[in-house]
């Protein structure tokens, strides 16, 4: 026996090494290139793990520190971004709602206590009870999906966009924003509607249509001026769609809410970049919602047990960190 | 690895248990692993029954109670940072004291996220070689947007001031909102 830093504490241990040349099998850490040659050199090592955690753990907290930087990289540039610029949408210029970001955070929140009492249930044995907080953290995260869209619609609907073919929102009511609204008001669809519009009889109209529609002539008649103003920009830009005014959220008087197809264009300053930015946020997060949603589907085609623990922690580790990207998301984006 | 043959053979392991390496009988845990491991299908399958075999002995582990009270400090802290929206919040003039206090909470509730539920309170050592240099590569990665990125605004030309979005149009459409059509007709009821 050739003269090894570890030795066995039995010598009858040969009969069982003897056999197999390429014996790594203990051994994986590339300590049998030792004893070769005489074929009962081979010790028995143990798998000895670098870091006193599983594969699976290790590389799941690899994966997140990846994502730490990723996300730390978006919500910096969103910092960055918004305390560069120059002026910058308040939330309810761009029809953000607080109270819905809050639930949102709600609900996230409540799955990751799902998520962990899944996993306690798991490691208890007690595999139908975790099956059930893992059907209630899949229902949790649907129902914050169906929220973020419910949210993306509202933006939609006013024309807020993150990219520019669709998106109404112009930055300042300057002459580029009147020309851009005499053009809306000058398509050939349009003017028939405007048409059929100013035909319609007062009594089939409601109260807010008939003001609107008063409103509107004003506005037709403002864009083509030939003495136009610059202040009557701004008055025309405040008729399409106010900004609320400060402290007050109730708004929704604007000329695109009262007659949704004018679609006339808006402004909002800042209104681009806060869209750039948000949809970019919030659709990374919710890419990361998806991905995790389908984790926990295929989780719960297994018997959710002790056997699965391993797994249900390493999903949970990657929920908790979607969970913790919002916990700074709703702040940065709802409330300053 | 190139050895289920070896495992595969059904010859009797001798009847010594496991070996352990000098100055290593402190890993208990691994030992069993070990034992565990040669009645089964070997080291190949360490590293999957490693993390699925059994919860190493986390019962230390906060249990219920603890996720509740973090669950329940959660749900208080989203509900102070969501103060800072109401009317009674007491500096709505001051804008960067409400940043500064929904940071602070914010960070409260990642370290409660990250410490209970992630664990890593009860974790070993090894969750400061993961987490440190990631936070400290974000801090530095934020940190190197400012000059290039937040203070792109500080100089610019002429021709750029113009079509740039300034405060000022913000404070000319709430102007434009006060005055109304110049018509006199009904203003849009804010």
């Amino acid at each position: 026996m050739t003269a090894s830093a570890i030795s066995l504490p039995h010598g009858d241990g040969h009969d069982h090494y003897a056999h197999g040349h390429d014996s790594s099998g203990y051994d994986s850490s590339g300590h049998d290139s030792h004893g070769h040659g005489d074929g009962h050199g081979h010790v028995h090592l143990q798998y000895q793990p670098g870091l006193p955690l599983s594969r699976g753990k290790l590389i799941m907290w690899l994966f997140l520190s990846t994502e730490i930087m990723f996300f730390a990289a978006l919500l910096g540039s969103y910092v960055v971004l918004r305390f560069g610029a120059p002026a910058w949408p308040l939330p309810h210029h761009v029809h953000l709602s607080e109270p819905i970001g809050a639930f949102n955070t709600f609900v996230l929140i409540c799955s990751s206590v799902t998520v962990v009492l899944a996993l306690e249930a798991a490691r208890a044995d007690k595999a139908e009870l975790a099956k059930l907080w893992m059907i209630l953290t899949l229902a949790l995260g649907t129902l914050f999906l169906g929220v973020k869209a419910y949210e993306y619609s509202a933006k939609f609907s006013h024309g807020i966009y993150p990219w520019s073919p669709r998106s109404r929102v112009y930055e300042k009511p300057d002459l580029y924003y009147g020309s851009a609204v005499r053009a809306r008001l000058g398509e050939p669809a349009m003017i028939d509607r405007l048409k059929a519009l100013d035909d319609t009889p007062e009594g089939t109209l409601s109260e807010a249509q008939r003001s609107g529609r008063e409103r509107l002539r004003q506005i037709r008649t403002m864009v083509t001026n030939p003495d136009q103003q610059p202040f009557d920009l701004a008055v025309i830009a405040d008729q399409v769609m106010p900004l609320a005014s400060s402290g007050g959220h109730g708004h929704g008087a604007g000329l695109n809410d009262v007659f949704p197809w004018l679609r006339l264009p808006a402004v909002i300053p800042g209104g681009n970049l806060w869209a750039s930015t948000y949809f970019l946020l919030t659709g990374f997060h919710a890419i990361h919602v998806v991905v995790g949603l389908i984790v926990f589907a295929i989780l719960l085609l297994y018997r959710l047990d002790h056997r699965t623990y391993g797994m249900i922690e390493n999903a949970g580790l990657y929920w908790h960190f979607v969970d913790l990207v919002w916990i700074f998301l709703f702040p940065l984006l709802y409330l300053f | 690895m190139s050895d289920h043959d070896h495992h595969t053979n059904p010859q009797p392991l001798p009847a010594h248990g496991p070996v352990t390496r000098p100055g290593e009988s402190t890993l208990g845990e691994s030992t069993a692993h070990d034992r565990h491991g040669t009645t089964g299908h070997g080291t190949t399958g360490h590293g999957t029954t490693g993390h699925g075999d059994e919860p190493h002995g986390h019962e230390s582990h906060g249990g219920i109670g603890t996720y509740m009270m973090v669950f329940l400090a959660l749900c208080g802290l989203t509900t102070m940072s969501f103060f800072t929206y109401s009317s009674a919040w007491p500096w709505r003039d001051q804008p960067q004291v409400g940043w500064a206090f929904m940071m602070a909470v914010s960070c409260t509730k990642a370290m409660l996220v990250v410490l209970f539920f992630m664990h890593v309170l009860w974790e070993a050592n090894w969750k400061y070689v993961l987490t440190i240099p990631a936070a400290m590569m974000a801090i530095f990665l934020a940190l190197m947007l400012v000059p290039d990125i937040g203070l792109r605004t500080r100089m610019v030309a002429q021709e750029r001031a113009l079509y740039m979005p300034r405060q000022s149009d913000v404070r000319l459409m709430e102007r434009a909102s006060d005055t109304g059509l110049p018509g006199g007709s009904t203003a849009p009821a804010h």
